[in-house]
This record gives C-alpha cells, sequence and structure tokens, in this order.
C-alpha cells in the first residue's frame, strides 16, 4: 500500500521545483496560493529539497534551495526537473473537459482566453479537436441567468415532468447551474412556500413581475449533483427488483438504497418526486422491473399502461 | 535552509527524499540502470536483504507510475539478461504550452466553476503552473466515467481500442469523446462495420484494451460532436425506419423542442402534432413514446405501433 501522503506531496513537489527554477524570487507565499497549500506545509517541502539530488549526494549535486529574509525562494542544481511531469491522461481530459464545458456555456468569449489556453493544452497533448462537450441550451437560458444576477423576480410557466402539470408560479431566482446533462435554475417558489428547482428546458414561458427578488438565504452548497439529487423526505418510497438490463436505474437515478443481486440486477428503493415520473418509468421498465411495494404503486403502474393502451383502442 | 521534521516524521519523509532521488536518478541515466546499480547509488538506500529491496523498490515504482512518472524497462543484455529501468526526459517533461498567466487564471476559473469528481483538474492545473487569480463558483458539474481517460488517452496516441459493448466485441478508430445529455461518448469508426459509430462509455461491459500508437489516421477536420448524432433515439443499430407519433397539444411544444421544428410533418387544429423520426433503437423509441403517457400515440408503421400494444399490455396485466 503506498500512503497517499507520500503521492500526493511528491506530486506537488515535482510541480513545485520546475516553477521555482523558472521563476527564480517567487515568494513563499505566492507559492502557497499558487500551490493551494499552507505556508508551513510548503516551507516542509522546501526543507525537503536540499537532502535530494544526484548520487554521490554530495554538496555539488544535492539541490540547493535559497529562501531570503522576504521570503523569495530560488533553486539551483535541480535542472533534470526543468519541466513539470506530463499530465496525466486523466488530468488532461479533467482540464479539457472543465474548459470546453465553460466555454460551451452561452455568454462564454469563443475567442478569449480560456479558447486560446485550451488550444494551447491541446497542441500540447497531441489531442486537438479530441474532446468536446455539449452542455446544451435552452431558450430562457440567458434570460433566467439575468434575472438570477440582477435580483429580478419572475413569474414562470412551467412544465412539472414529474407530475405531467403546467404550472404559473412567482420565483425569485437563486442560481443557475448545469448538473446531470441538463441545466437548473434553484429558486425561492411563492407558489410551494420554499426553495425549488426548475429544469431550464422545462420552463415555458418568462415574465418579469417587475419587483425585485427579496434576499433568501439560499443553499451556497458545491454539490451541485447532491442538489439535484436531494430526495424531498415527505416524497413517497417504492421499492424495486430490477433485471440486471435495468441496472441503469440504481446507476442513474437517486436510488436510497440501492443493493446488487447475484444476478446482476438491483433491488432499489427510490423516491417519487411525482405521479408521472414513477408511471414513466414502470412504463419504460416494463417486465424488467418489479414492484415490491407499495401495492399502491403496482396498482399506478397497471393504471397508467391502461390509459395509454386507452389511446389505441384497446 | 536546514533538514526539519514535521507531522509526517521521519519514515515519510525518508520515503519522499527516496522517491525523488530515485526520479532524479533515472531522469539523468544516459542508459538504463539495474537494480543492483540503483541500490548501490541512492540515498535514502533501500534495505540490504534482496528480498525486502526488491519489495521496497516495487513498491516505489507502483507510486511514481501512479503519478504517471514513465519509468521505462528494458532487458539489458549481457553476462546474463537482466532488466534496466531509466526515464527519458522527452517522455517525463510536459511540452511547454505557453499558457500567459491570463490563459493560466481562466483555466482556473474553468476548473473551479465546472466541478468533475476527483480533483484531477487541480493536479493538471499544478503542472501548469497552479493557481492564478480568483477561482469561479460552481456552475457545473461533470461526472467523469470509468475508462474516459484511457480512451482519451487512445484518441490522442490514434490506438485502436477493442472493448465489449452490450455482449459484442468492438473494434473501433477513437476520433474523439463527446460530453452530452450528462453521458460521455466515444465516437470513431468501427472497424468491422466499417462506419461512423458512437457507444456511450459507461455502457462498455468491461474496461477497453488498446493496440499499438499511430495505428489510423483520423479524417481532417473531425468534430467529435458531429460524429455524435444529436437524438438518442437515432442511435442504434436495428434497421432504420420512419415512424409517425401523434402528440397531443398539451406536450406538443416540449417534444417540437426536443426534435426540433423539422420533425413536424402535421399541425392539427386543436394544436396537436405528428412528428417523424427514424428509429434505430427500439427500445429507446419506446421509453420516448411512454415517456409522453397517454398524449401521445404511435401511428406508423404498423409493427411499432403493435410491438408498443403489446408491450403496454404485458405492463398492465392485460392478454392480448
Amino acid at each position: 500500500m503506498t500512503p497517499p501522503v507520500a503521492g500526493s506531496r511528491l506530486r506537488r513537489i515535482l510541480a513545485l521545483i520546475p516553477w521555482i527554477l523558472t521563476h527564480p524570487g517567487v515568494t513563499i507565499s505566492d507559492l502557497a496560493h499558487r500551490f493551494d497549500v499552507r505556508e508551513s506545509e510548503l516551507e516542509s517541502d522546501l526543507a525537503l529539497l536540499p537532502m535530494c539530488g544526484l548520487p554521490p549526494y554530495t554538496a555539488d549535486r544535492l539541490i540547493d534551495v535559497w529562501v531570503g529574509d522576504d521570503g523569495a525562494v530560488s533553486i539551483r542544481l535541480a535542472e533534470y526537473f526543468e519541466r513539470p511531469l506530463r499530465l496525466t491522461p486523466s488530468e488532461g481530459v479533467a482540464l479539457l473537459a472543465a474548459g470546453r464545458a465553460l466555454l460551451a456555456v452561452p455568454g462564454s468569449d469563443p475567442r478569449g482566453p480560456l479558447a486560446t489556453a485550451l488550444d494551447k493544452l491541446e497542441a500540447a497533448l497531441g489531442a486537438r479537436g479530441a474532446l468536446s462537450i455539449d452542455v446544451g441550451g435552452s431558450n430562457f437560458l440567458d434570460r433566467l441567468t439575468d434575472a438570477t444576477a440582477a435580483g429580478e423576480q419572475l413569474e414562470i410557466d412551467y412544465y412539472s415532468f414529474a407530475r405531467d402539470e403546467m404550472t404559473t408560479r412567482v420565483v425569485d431566482p437563486l442560481r443557475v447551474f448545469h448538473a446531470l446533462g441538463a441545466w437548473y435554475l434553484a429558486a425561492y417558489c411563492h407558489r410551494a412556500d420554499g426553495e425549488r428547482l426548475f429544469r431550464v428546458d422545462r420552463v415555458r414561458a418568462v415574465r418579469s413581475t417587475g419587483e425585485p427578488a427579496p434576499p433568501h438565504p439560499s443553499a451556497g452548497d458545491d454539490d451541485l449533483v447532491d442538489l439535484v439529487y436531494r430526495p424531498d423526505p415527505s416524497d413517497p418510497r417504492v421499492r424495486l427488483r430490477l433485471r440486471p438490463d435495468a441496472a441503469w436505474v440504481a446507476e442513474n437515478l437517486p436510488t436510497e438504497d440501492a443493493k446488487p443481486r447475484a444476478d446482476g440486477g438491483w433491488d432499489v428503493v427510490l423516491a417519487v418526486s411525482g405521479a408521472a415520473f414513477l408511471e414513466r418509468l414502470l412504463l419504460r421498465l416494463g417486465p424488467s422491473a418489479t414492484v415490491v411495494g407499495p401495492p399502491a404503486a403496482r396498482a399506478a403502474r397497471a393504471d397508467a399502461a391502461r390509459r395509454v393502451l386507452a389511446r389505441y383502442g384497446r | 535552509m536546514g533538514p526539519r521534521e514535521w507531522s509526517g516524521g521521519r519514515a515519510v519523509s525518508e520515503r519522499l527524499e527516496r522517491l525523488v532521488n530515485l526520479t532524479a536518478t533515472l531522469l539523468d541515466t544516459r542508459r538504463p540502470l539495474t537494480l543492483e546499480e540503483i541500490a548501490a547509488r541512492l540515498e535514502p538506500s533501500y534495505p540490504e536483504d534482496k528480498v525486502a529491496r526488491r519489495r521496497a523498490f516495487s513498491r516505489d515504482k507502483e507510486t511514481l507510475r501512479d503519478l504517471g512518472v514513465p519509468i521505462l524497462t528494458s532487458a539489458i543484455e549481457g553476462f546474463s539478461t537482466e532488466i534496466g529501468y531509466r526515464i527519458r526526459p522527452e517522455d517525463y517533461y510536459l511540452p511547454d504550452p505557453g499558457l500567459s498567466a491570463e490563459e493560466r487564471a481562466a483555466l482556473h476559473v474553468a476548473v473551479t466553476a465546472v466541478r468533475l469528481d476527483g480533483g484531477e483538474a487541480q493536479e493538471g492545473l499544478r503542472k501548469l503552473g497552479g493557481v492564478e487569480g480568483t477561482g469561479a463558483p460552481a456552475l457545473a458539474a461533470l461526472a467523469v466515467t470509468d475508462g474516459l481517460a484511457e480512451l482519451f488517452d487512445a484518441v490522442a496516441r490514434r490506438r485502436v481500442v477493442e472493448f465489449e459493448y452490450r455482449g459484442d466485441e468492438r473494434r473501433l478508430e477513437p476520433y474523439g469523446v463527446v460530453h452530452r445529455f450528462g453521458h460521455w461518448y466515444v465516437v470513431g469508426r468501427d472497424q468491422d462495420k466499417d462506419a461512423p459509430r458512437a457507444f456511450r462509455i459507461d455502457r462498455f461491459d468491461g474496461p477497453s484494451r488498446s493496440g499499438p500508437d499511430g495505428a489510423f489516421e483520423p479524417p481532417a477536420g473531425f468534430d467529435p460532436s458531429e460524429g455524435l448524432r444529436s437524438d438518442p433515439m437515432t442511435y442504434g443499430d436495428d434497421r432504420p425506419v420512419e415512424a409517425r407519433v401523434l402528440v397531443d397539444a398539451a406536450r406538443a411544444a416540449w417534444v417540437v423542442d426536443e426534435l426540433g421544428d423539422n420533425a413536424v410533418v402535421a399541425r392539427r387544429e386543436d394544436g396537436a402534432v405528428v412528428v417523424q423520426l427514424a428509429v434505430v433503437n427500439r427500445e429507446a423509441f419506446r421509453a420516448f413514446v411512454v415517456g409522453l403517457l397517454e398524449h401521445a400515440e404511435v401511428l406508423a408503421p404498423p409493427d411499432l405501433r403493435s410491438d408498443l400494444i403489446d408491450w403496454l399490455r404485458a405492463v398492465a396485466g392485460t392478454p392480448a
């Protein structure tokens, strides 16, 4: 087993040395900010270096670290570390994905510093044009983003997919974000009298109420996926047994209790945010899912199938 | 500056020193070094005992490889064949992308605004010179799928990949990776089908295997996003059929948004629309239609219509 501390510190040290080599006189405080560590940790890293170098580890072969009274750092005798270690494929793909995603957000400057940085990075990775990100865009994305920034209260027509109904509500926008392949508006909803999440692509109309949005203590949560996946405690729960070909439900939906089965299937508990959500899911899964309980969910499944069959005159 | 003690303790710092020195030694050498040669030079030294020494060296090698340090292994022909180790600087060194401070700051904004699991973007940013300026609040979260990095690497190195996909063995010349609808896809040329194909990476049956570098040349100016058709329903290997679906007024606007105006072949007075779509994936088509519940009806072709009726009957528990 590798103690993770050795790996992560080594990674930092191998990035630190080339930066100092090419920027002699950089200060400890700048380095701590740049490499996102406490100054004390950075000093520990620097303290290690004079013990490092090449055989036979005589003074002329050990790394020479210089720290001035003003905190300015210089390094000598470490020319073999003049360049940082190559990006791993994981690092490369993560950097490009983050950058391309932000660049794809409507309103980004397609010729700004982010665009040129990504082009240079792709060239250095030998991966020009190898990665593409589509974050989608919706009719009202710009409008909602602007209203959020301006603190503008809105009235929206919203199609609730989970309940399969159209509603009109007054909302105070809190933030707009992208997660799990879709754009969301988090807003204080006056109709629900609480904070709610709205899929931007299901917003059908936006009107200004002419009022400023009053401030709300909002979840400044940075875990966006968690925001989307947070089930309402009052939502009913349904227990499903899934065949292996329905395993995507366990992977892609916010299951609360997912247990793999020996045959490759799953036993899961799902929070049901609306009747239509459950009906759709069960109609789609068909024989690949069995409703373990409650009985009402079993009845809803058969009822939905009959309603759709009625369209076909059956 | 002199040596200091810190919380990690002497054992950790000795190991770190040895890892830095091992990297330096292997990077500095012009010829592969045997473990004997490495052990004779390196400080802090490896254990005297041969078994313990080999174990300690293997552990160090693994730590370095986990970090992405490219340690080259080669056979040294001599009195008896031995294994030698070195790091070629051209393999180790990051080619300088020549980023300006402004560009580094823009990347910093990107990796703080767009959250990916794992923190690999932050580690990558460190190698590029670390954090510049202030970041941004979280704006987007992207999933990272197992196998994505390996496929991206195969794209960059132009390696053919082989993998199992829904029970089929596939051989693909990967031209790019694409993120769409919250999922990662790899697009390229399927060698057996001799046709462009896209595959959802999280649907692979297992890890992919990749062949030698430089095995193909992607078409000039290839745009990976164009390799991915915009609609998951047009996505599969079923024989393509044109289907017509009647959608009630209540859901018409939403469906037209999803499929585009071109899909509309008729508009009825009550606001309902008839849309036409090419179905190459019956399962995805069925999911789309039942997603509309009783607000939609498959009009044609007859076999898709009867497929759906049979499906719904089974779910309803009504005998045919």
